[in-house]
């Protein structure tokens, strides 16, 4: 799985769609009675209409389309900081999105800087922040996005 | 024996440690994940760049977010940030355990939040993952106003 050649600021990342049902909450938390997450009855006594999913699946997803942009370099080496704003649902949709904010040499390679957020089936952003990793080599200009190649 | 005594904001210390239990990191462990997170990277399972199956980076964040449960009951809460440094992947095999310290805590709007610091490490006591995360204290007898 090769890491890109070139990695622009400005980059959109593909984004990700993501489903957390309440069985794959299950999963994630362990099904306990008097949980948020996996007891409906106490997510109501709690003022949620419904069970939450874990703040913490969202950085799973995060690190997902970081592995996937930069492989190694993010399994070891990679930064992830989130800030979640509105609570997940259990049946929501997710999209995951990232945008290239900074590259800067570190070593032989180049950290990439994402900003990142999480925006459910009604266009609210559930998560935000920042993740960042090494790619393994010097980046090349990207031929659009790089200054030289902004210009149309 | 351990005691465990409700935590509320008042009784929490700033400085306080928790640790937890060794956990044994199984294939089973790294695919319900997957299943979970809905994410089956080849490498959860197979070669990888590191010789072998990897987990997938947060596997073991609950473990580190489920600190104070081991010292505490916790009525209900909510997490409000986190944040990983990713040093060594988790494998198969590995027997990890979380360890942490409360750095902080605050009142803001009316809400109560607790900041621990924490380490991930392997059988050896070699860090994996190290960050620190917030978490929002929903005391007994209240409502979150559900954001």
């Amino acid at each position: 799985m090769p890491v890109a050649e070139t990695i622009a600021v400005g980059q959109e990342l593909p984004s990700l769609q993501k489903e957390p049902t309440q069985r794959r909450i299950d999963v994630y938390s362990g099904v306990r009675p008097r949980s948020i997450h996996t007891d409906p009855s106490w997510a109501h006594a709690k003022g949620f209409r419904t069970t939450l999913a874990q703040g913490m699946m969202s950085t799973a997803y995060v690190s997902e389309m970081m592995t996937r942009l930069l492989g190694a370099g993010f399994v070891k080496g990679g930064t992830l900081s989130m800030a979640f704003i509105k609570p997940v649902y259990a049946g929501d949709r997710l999209t995951v999105h990232g945008v290239v904010k900074e590259t800067r040499r570190e070593g032989a390679g180049t950290r990439v800087v994402v900003e990142v957020w999480c925006q459910n089936q009604d266009g609210e952003k559930t998560a935000v922040g920042t993740a960042s990793g090494l790619a393994p080599h010097p980046l090349a200009p990207h031929p659009t996005l790089s200054p030289e190649g902004r210009g149309f | 024996m351990t005691e465990f005594p409700k935590l509320t904001y008042e009784t929490l210390t700033v400085g306080e440690e928790f640790v937890s239990d060794t956990h044994l990191v199984t294939p089973e462990d790294i695919e319900a994940y997957a299943f979970a997170v809905e994410d089956d990277h080849p490498w959860f399972s197979g070669p990888s760049p590191f010789g072998g199956p990897v987990a997938h980076p947060t596997l073991m964040a609950n473990q580190a977010l489920l600190l104070r449960h081991g010292k505490y009951i916790v009525h209900a809460g909510l997490h409000a940030r986190m944040e990983f440094n990713f040093l060594e992947p988790v494998r198969p095999g590995m027997r990890v355990r979380s360890r942490g310290r409360v750095i902080d805590k605050y009142e803001r709007r009316g809400r109560q939040y607790m900041v621990t610091e924490y380490v991930t490490e392997d059988e050896r006591g070699a860090p994996l993952v190290r960050g620190q995360f917030t978490q929002m204290l929903i005391p007994e007898g209240t409502r979150h106003a559900g954001r």
